[in-house]
């Protein structure tokens, strides 16, 4: 392991019998599991270079029950790690030896469905697809759809703000949900939001969205539901020049045309697409778009013309139109089934998810090149081009000495690259482990520092998820010191009135 | 302690950049004196009256930074006058898809201010039903915290899940968190054509029917709004030919490209039929009728309730009519609706404290919150201006502004009630 994780409490540790017994007069039955082989399936997330057993596993499936488990760890100083279907690719739900794992696989349920106001109340652990699949009868949908979606929970969705395919006209998950019920570390049940657009006070519904677990425990979600668009259908074109995939990408956007799905391929990914799903893509294509188009039949067609004529502009050589769903899914298959098909063509590959300005694609390419013959790795590159959000999927060996130490740096390049072109490190993934050491490359200390002051507000001994997003932990007491540099209210130099 | 009169003994400092700034932040915490940050001071008439002693005048920030018209996004200085940015991004044909509310009108302010203050207000028009608000928009921002230290938020791409999102803070915190000195915000393409359709004389609990119905349609209706039948309304609602006095009208907005925005209004009057026959109004005139629901133009400072309290009660959209209509009628006041009825705006008879306790029980009934946006000085001083949450959200609220402003010294008082001693 190249993280280094918080050092364990030896003391905690030491009582780990009595923590077990006081979970289970918490959560009673089959709620905690301490025995080694039954931990097992909670050792990694979807990360799984890495994994570490937990201390003890909980399962409660009441908000109170929650609520006590974390009440009765605040007084103990012991730490907690939550976890919802542990889909996570960026480690945000790595267990602690000395902590205690959280799952909220338990609150299944969704609680109501309110289509007058168009949204639905939900518990954590209902997975993404389920609430879509809950309101499909009445047309409606849940927007944002991460490639996970039939396994992760709604729960994990706002910890970690997914995003997805479709996020490009919807949002992410923070422009989809309205309210929440969390519990913090010291056991306070807390309602922020609810059925309305805004809630009153500060907008603590957005801070809690994509926190990854660091500021509580969601124990019931409330998400904003839309009416299907009337068609899509998706135009599949492909380019010589992964530059000029980039330039119709950006000619699109700039011809005020918003799609409902952009994405790009190359090469490498294009044919362990094709090999897999056989979706019929061009294969002497250099980069591939999969553009998609919403909304009723007229305006799809009218739009389609448009983006026809745009990819011409920029020389395309192969352009397809979807003239039914099941082409149209058809066309998306390859793409969807992107990373297992990456996975049947290596061993091990490494997914990072950088983002950057939209007209630096090309630009990004070229160095991903470069570094690819740098570190002698493969690498295959699926984006989400419409905004900007890259998906370079690093091919390695882990059975090879060196070799996933090799693919970590390569990746920790790729996402310099993005800070370097104006962009981010993470654009739907996630900091968690993987990338929290390179979060100084993007963010000051006094950066850095502020955003640990908004954990103290939430967490101020920091028990809840520690190790993860922050590369170096703070004391909050540190944190709130203020640097007084003296002086009264008086500047010569200012201009006054 | 003596009453300072406060225009003539305050102290302004108009600030260059983001170091002058944190030296005006760091004296101030160093003195003790808080500081008002104002911009061209367009809603310094809302919220609770302040504490302070100095002015933070932010307006010779007023820069564009960058605008790259393909990537969607533009950099400005916090201080530049949201008119000046408006009028640029639209020569791009471009806007910002939230709809910013202009509260001149409302407030009875020369100008609508600057884009600090657009989004440390927040406050989103009609399209916040289909675009989000000023929130979902804001992609970055540089701010100087109550520490006196110049931070960066979030970044210049729509997609970043890198930290926490301090940006949706920033939002809607009306300066109460940190001096933001520049952002970036996301910028979309101008739509073609719109069309809206007008129903006539709806009540207003049919009307919530209708936009709910609307709403709930494939359409992607993108206003939707109400404006009861009022005798006080005359010559002020901004709707020309197409509001009355006598009768109320129902507005349903849709955008896009002309052939889509035909097709789905002829769509939407069908599928409405039975609430009545929907006139279609296009492009220019629909885009008048918008602007003056935006801006509450019925309660204008210069109408007939402009003396007038206005609440702004946020609610669950399909409770909005039923809530609006008897708060009407058990306060002889008047109110309009936006958002498909999540919005309510409510202009009440003049009363001491602004009818704040009927308002926040009938709006708490209902799982909603309301902000006392227009009051005399007096009836803020001695009313809960935003909506007093419940104790445990309250404080954690509070620890989160302690967190970036521990000595109370930006916009000290805003936005909760100092209790007196």
């Amino acid at each position: 392991m190249t993280i280094m994780m918080p050092t364990s409490d030896q003391a905690v540790l030491g009582r780990r019998d009595a923590i077990v017994a006081a979970l289970r007069a918490i959560v009673p039955g089959e709620g905690v599991i301490d025995s080694a082989a039954e931990m097992l399936p909670y050792e990694s997330d979807g990360l799984m270079a890495y994994r570490q057993p937990p201390m003890v596993v909980v399962l409660p499936d009441t908000s109170e029950q929650v609520s006590q488990v974390l009440k009765y760890c605040f007084e103990q100083g012991i730490k907690v790690v939550p976890r919802g279907a542990g889909t996570s690719l960026s480690g945000g739900a790595l267990p602690l030896a000395d902590g205690v794992l959280l799952g909220l696989g338990k609150f299944k349920r969704i609680r109501e469905i309110d289509f007058d106001n168009r949204v639905v109340v939900t518990e954590p652990g209902v997975t993404n697809l389920a609430i879509s699949q809950a309101v499909a009868h009445a047309g409606f949908y849940y927007a944002p759809d991460p490639s996970s979606q039939i396994a992760c929970s709604i729960g994990g969705n706002v910890a970690e703000n997914s995003g997805g395919v479709h996020c490009l006209k919807y949002g992410m998950t923070t422009n989809n949900v309205l309210g929440c019920e969390i519990v913090l570390m010291s056991g306070e049940i807390i309602k922020v939001g609810g059925k309305s657009a805004e809630h009153s006070g500060y907008d603590l519904m957005g801070i809690i969205t994509g926190s990854e677990g660091l500021l509580g425990v969601i124990t019931e979600v409330t998400v904003r539901i839309l009416q299907k668009p009337e068609t899509a259908r998706a135009v599949m074109v492909g380019f010589a020049q992964v530059e000029a995939a980039g330039e119709c990408v950006a000619r699109i956007i700039g011809a005020g045309i918003i799609p409902g799905g952009m994405e790009m391929m190359d090469r490498p990914a294009i044919h362990a697409a094709e090999a897999f799903v056989h979706a019929g893509y061009p294969l002497d294509v250099e980069a591939l778009l999969i553009i998609e188009l919403d909304g009723p039949g007229v305006e799809v067609d009218e739009l389609i013309e448009r983006v026809e004529a745009i990819a011409q502009g920029c020389g395309s050589t192969t352009c397809q139109i979807s003239t039914s769903e099941t082409e149209r899914n058809l066309f998306w298959a390859g793409r969807k089934a992107a990373f297992p098909a990456v996975g049947r063509i290596s061993p091990d590959y490494l997914c990072m998810d950088g983002t950057i300005p939209r007209g630096k694609l090309p630009e990004a390419l070229t160095r991903i090149r470069n570094l690819s013959e740098k570190y002698d790795l493969r690498v295959a590159n699926v984006f989400h081009a419409g905004d900007g959000n890259l998906h370079p999927l690093i091919l390695y060996d882990a059975n090879k000495p060196g070799e996933m130490e090799r693919a970590e740096a390569f990746g920790a390049d790729i996402l310099r690259v993005c800070v370097e072109l104006g962009g981010v490190l993470t654009g739907e993934h996630g900091v968690g482990i993987e990338k929290r050491d390179l979060m100084p490359e993007m963010f000051s200390e006094i950066d850095l520092n502020q955003q640990q002051r908004l954990k103290c507000a939430f967490d101020a001994q920091g028990l809840l998820n520690p190790g993860k997003v922050f590369p170096t932990l703070h004391r909050c007491a540190e944190l709130g010191r203020m640097h007084v540099h003296g002086g009264k209210l008086a500047f010569p130099d200012l201009p006054r009135f | 302690m003596a009453t300072k009169s406060r225009s003539s003994l305050v102290d302004t400092l108009r600030v260059r950049d983001a170091k002058d700034v944190e030296q005006v932040v760091r004296a101030a915490i160093a003195s003790e004196q808080p500081l008002e940050i104002i911009g061209h001071g367009s809603k310094r008439l809302i919220g609770q009256p302040m504490a302070t002693n100095a002015l933070l005048d932010l307006s010779a920030l007023n820069a564009v930074t960058s605008y790259e018209p393909n990537e969607l996004i533009i950099t400005v200085q916090a201080g530049a006058p949201l008119a000046d940015v408006l009028s640029l991004i639209d020569s791009k044909n471009q806007q910002f898809a939230f709809e910013p509310i202009n509260t001149a009108r409302l407030m009875g302010t020369p100008n609508l201010g600057t884009i600090g203050g657009m989004i440390g207000a927040g406050l989103a028009g009609p399209r916040r039903i289909r675009a989000g608000g000023a929130r979902d928009h804001l992609l970055g921002a540089h701010a100087v915290s109550g520490f006196g230290d110049s931070f960066k938020a979030g970044g210049r791409v729509v997609k970043n899940v890198t930290g926490y999102d301090l940006c949706k803070l920033l939002a809607g915190s009306w300066g109460t968190l940190a001096v933001m000195t520049e952002v970036t915000l996301k910028v979309m393409p101008r739509p073609e054509s719109e069309r809206t359709l007008v129903l006539r004389g709806l009540d207003d609990v049919a009307a919530n029917r209708a936009m709910t119905a609307a709403l709930g349609s494939p359409f992607d209706v993108s206003g939707a709004a109400h404006v009861p039948k009022s005798a006080f309304q005359a010559a002020v609602n901004g709707l020309g030919d197409h509001g009355s006095p006598r009768e109320a009208v129902t507005l349903l907005r849709l955008e896009g490209i002309t052939a889509s925005a035909t097709h789905r209004a002829a769509a939407l009057a069908r599928l409405l039929a039975p609430f009545g026959t929907a006139e279609i109004v296009e492009d220019a005139a629909s885009a008048v009728i918008w602007s003056s629901v935006r801006d509450v133009q019925a309660f204008a400072a210069e109408g007939a309730l402009g003396a007038w309290p206005v609440w702004r009660i946020v609610c669950p959209p399909a409770s909005g009519g039923a809530l609006g209509e008897r708060l009407a009628r058990d306060t002889g006041g008047d109110v309009t609706y936006d958002w498909g009825g999540g919005l309510v705006w409510a202009a009440l008879p003049p009363k001491p404290d602004a009818q704040a306790a009927l308002v926040r029980q009938r709006v708490n009934a209902v799982g909603g919150h309301a902000m006392l946006v227009r009051a005399p000085e007096e009836v803020r001083r001695s009313v809960d201006v935003f909506h007093p949450q419940p104790s445990g959200l309250a404080a954690l609220g509070e620890r989160v502004r302690h967190g970036f402003d521990p000595k109370n010294i930006l916009n000290r008082g805003r936005m909760t009630r100092e209790t007196p001693l």
